[in-house]
């Protein structure tokens, strides 16, 4: 943001994007900053990751633009939509950047106003939060560390499955059936968001060098016994090895997963 | 735009094109409305169909009544919206169209200058045939511009549809009446090598009832024909028309506009088994036209040689006819008069038998038929095609187009010697929604769009703005249930995207499915997910959803959505 320009990534519905949107985004005086938009057939199709991803390359704001419910071209893609940000302002939380830096807003094709309206408040909010700590040529590490070791997590199998499957589970019951409520939903993606979070971050972090429990612990603030059954959980995924034994110290290192 | 072919082929259509005779590709237009492309929208509609303003105003719309939205609501307002685009263009000036080459060298004679004639003039012109159309009338358009009252169609707006058909290089030569100025045989010896007769049913069906001959009756047809071509008609102050079709209730208003004071419509059923539309018969209501059931002429009472009264006898309605509608059986000693100056029998329409070749003619029919076969429309001669209404009986405006696609098929098979009956694609329903209860949307009905006041200065601009965002509103309740509708809204992002599971890595677990929107993802037998071609309409939330990543999009893939964010990004950088 050293011109003063936030630099924003606006991931949008192709269904909202009609000849006026076009035309409202090039009037530029009506907008304070460049928009950078990325068309995709429905906002349901944007792949966590690829959010995060643009989050580590340096995008200090990132605003998702879907049609409003209850009208969606392809039934329920912006349902969905809600879904992944939810996990995403999560992960966020746990990573340092600010959850606030991404959004996802409803619109309507011809509704310019509202449309450029969505704009300008989301460019005043990410001005509040400055510029990304991951911006630039030297980016902050630590927050670097974490924003990959949450892309890692969504791109790893229990948490898509989990935001995949959270209206058949909450609205419906599962194979044994049971029905769970949304209170509970929540409070179980909470806590696997956390600790896959934690294990993705114990990968990276092996990865770099071998490293011991108590290492670790120092590193990711946590007790010694808490990353020790995480290390055992990673070791019968097949994510993480025994390295060597330094004395009477296991360290652990990263397998690669595929 | 991109102009890559779609990688998919499709024979199902949703339920509105599937219903509708012609085939539009109603889910489609309905697509691009959404996305406030308007002009594309009237050019897919013209893909299929020449009349999307005369269609806008007076189908029938089988669509509606096939849309699956009232499993949740209300139909979509298909036909608002056709009109709504195809006034649209015409507002913002519509671009002529180029005349298409001819490519071919063998001519088409066509005979009738309506909805059937001109849809087979104008897919045979696509195909780069020289068309020549004969019509009887100083101006083409058929039953649509002679009988179809003001009120409902103006006559410009067909004039607008047929200069299109003209713009394209189809040759209308008005004022020539077959069977009188050209004949087969003329037509063979001037080196027609095909003939399309579609002459539709002229002429009023008689009553047969003692003094039909009076000054004072004047047939339905007749009727309409006189007040279109502008001709002085005289209907009196009492006004009786006989007849529960459309051209009753027609002929009804007309009346009532040319001055009658009272219009009353005879019908010998009840309103429940009117032919006629429903919102037809509401609106002549609404002109306080009234309706007399269970009536049916007996005899026209006379004086000096004019009409005075017509004598009627009540009905009650018996067993079911063949037709399905309960037969009216008359009442004894009921016999009753209505005083009148004028009455309009609308009891139905015949052919002009004596213009027709008598080879062609069925003469077992006696509204004077020409019998086709129903998939090839082809008549009893070789090469002599016929549709429309002289082949069905009266019709509508789309059942005639539809007919005049079929013809034109065979047309084109017969002049280039292939077979005639062989691979005809039939088409089928299909939907993805099996369960109306779960689809989770919300019910929201039908909009109408603010009726522009007539004689107002109110700006037009700021009139179409506001009926351009009432009808993208209505084009959102579509809820697609078909299948991908190729209208090619998307085409420049998706191209006909399709998910393809990468087998190796799928491990059967069953999320996509549960995402996909459309039920196109099953599982096959090896438990991997398998995509429906048919189905996937390329909308990618499986694949931002599979645990595996296994799916992915054939163009849209996540790298490309990523290298496009990045992309956006170094270009923030840019000073």
């Amino acid at each position: 943001m050293s011109s003063g320009k936030p630099r924003i990534v606006c991931f949008m519905c192709n269904w909202v994007f009609c000849n006026e949107t076009e035309s409202a985004i090039h009037q530029e005086h009506q907008i304070p900053f460049d928009v950078n938009t990325v068309r995709v057939m429905c906002i349901g199709r944007i792949d966590p990751v690829v959010v995060l991803e643009t989050f580590e390359r340096g995008a200090d704001g990132i605003l998702l633009i879907g049609c409003t419910p209850p009208d969606c071209h392809f039934v329920e893609g912006n349902l969905h939509a809600e879904h992944v940000v939810k996990l995403l302002k999560k992960l966020l939380a746990l990573t340092g950047l600010e959850p606030e830096r991404l959004e996802l807003r409803w619109s309507f094709p011809i509704e310019e106003v509202k449309f450029i309206q969505i704009l300008t408040d989301f460019a005043a909010q990410i001005q509040k939060f400055g510029v990304s700590p991951l911006a630039g040529e030297r980016p902050d590490e630590k927050v670097l560390l974490n924003v990959s070791a949450a892309k890692n997590a969504t791109a790893d199998f229990r948490l898509r499955v989990l935001t995949g499957r959270e209206k058949e589970l909450t609205e419906n019951m599962n194979v044994y059936g049971e029905k769970i409520s949304q209170e509970e939903f929540n409070a179980l993606i909470d806590e696997i968001v956390k600790a896959e979070f934690i294990r993705h971050k114990i990968h990276l972090l092996t990865r770099q060098k071998p490293l011991s429990v108590k290492k670790l612990a120092v590193i990711i603030h946590m007790k010694p016994a808490l990353v020790l059954r995480h290390i055992v959980d990673m070791r019968r995924k097949g994510m993480i090895a025994l390295d060597r034994v330094e004395e009477t110290t296991p360290l652990y290192r990263a397998l690669e997963v595929q | 735009m991109a102009t890559g072919t779609l990688i998919h082929t499709k024979r199902k259509l949703p339920p509105c094109s599937a219903a509708c005779p012609a085939h539009v590709n109603v889910q489609g237009y309905v697509s691009l409305i959404q996305r406030g492309k308007f002009r594309e929208a009237v050019e897919l509609i013209r893909k299929d169909m020449l009349f999307p303003a005369i269609c806008g105003r007076v189908c029938f719309s089988p669509c509606e009544d096939a849309c699956a939205r009232v499993n949740l609501d209300q139909a979509v307002a298909i036909r608002a919206l056709k009109r709504i685009v195809a006034d649209i263009e015409r507002e913002h000036g519509q671009v002529k169209p180029e005349p298409i080459p001819k490519t071919r060298t063998e001519k088409v004679a066509i005979i009738g200058a309506g909805p059937a004639g001109l849809t087979v003039a104008y897919e045979l012109a696509k195909l780069g045939y020289p068309v020549t159309v004969f019509e009887r009338m100083p101006e083409p358009g058929g039953m649509a511009r002679y009988c179809i009252p003001d009120f409902r169609l103006e006559k410009f707006v067909v004039a607008n549809e047929i200069a299109y058909i003209k713009d394209i290089g189809v040759e209308i030569k008005t004022g020539i009446e077959f069977g009188k100025d050209i004949t087969l045989e003329s037509l063979w010896n001037k080196g027609y090598k095909a003939v399309f007769v579609a002459i539709g049913m002229q002429l009023s069906r008689k009553m047969n009832v003692p003094g039909e001959d009076l000054e004072g009756v004047v047939h339905v047809l007749e009727f309409l024909r006189a007040v279109s071509l502008g001709q002085h008609v005289d209907v009196g102050e009492r006004v009786a028309v006989i007849g529960g079709g459309n051209s009753a209730i027609d002929a009804a208003r007309t009346a009532k506009r040319l001055g009658a004071r009272e219009v009353m419509i005879l019908y010998r059923r009840t309103r429940n088994e009117m032919p006629a539309l429903p919102h037809e018969i509401e609106a002549a209501e609404g002109e306080e036209i009234k309706f007399h059931f269970l009536v049916a002429p007996k005899r026209i009472i006379g004086e000096n040689g004019k009409v005075k009264a017509i004598g009627c006898i009540r009905m009650r309605l018996g067993e079911p006819d063949a037709s399905g509608r309960r037969r009216p059986m008359p009442i004894s000693f009921s016999e009753h008069q209505y005083e009148v100056d004028s009455i309009i029998p609308a009891i139905g329409q015949i052919s002009e038998r004596s213009c027709i070749p008598t080879e062609l003619l069925d003469e077992k029919s006696r509204r004077g038929l020409i019998p086709v076969d129903p998939i090839t429309m082809e008549a009893r001669i070789p090469g002599v095609f016929a549709g429309g209404d002289i082949v069905t009986g009266p019709a509508s405006i789309i059942q005639a187009v539809g007919a005049g696609k079929q013809a034109a098929v065979s047309i084109h098979r017969y002049l280039t010697g292939q077979d005639l009956k062989a691979g005809r694609e039939e088409v089928e329903e299909t939907t993805w929604v099996k369960d109306w209860e779960s689809l989770g949307k919300k019910s929201r009905r039908y909009e109408a769009p603010i009726q522009k006041p007539r004689l107002s200065f109110e700006e037009v601009e700021s009139f179409l703005e506001e009926t351009k965002r009432k009808a993208m509103f209505e084009a959102f309740r579509c809820l697609g249930c078909g299948p991908c509708s190729e209208c090619l809204a998307g085409v420049d992002l998706c191209e006909g995207d399709k998910a393809v599971v990468d087998e190796s890595r799928c491990t059967g677990c069953n999320t996509c499915a549960i995402v996909c929107p459309f039920g196109a993802i099953e599982k096959n037998e090896n438990e991997v997910a398998q995509v429906s071609e048919e189905l996937c309409k390329g909308c990618g939330i499986c694949a931002a959803h599979c645990p595996e990543r296994a799916i992915t999009m054939q163009r849209l893939t996540d790298e490309n959505i990523l290298s496009c964010a990045l992309t956006a990004l170094r270009r923030g950088d840019l000073p």
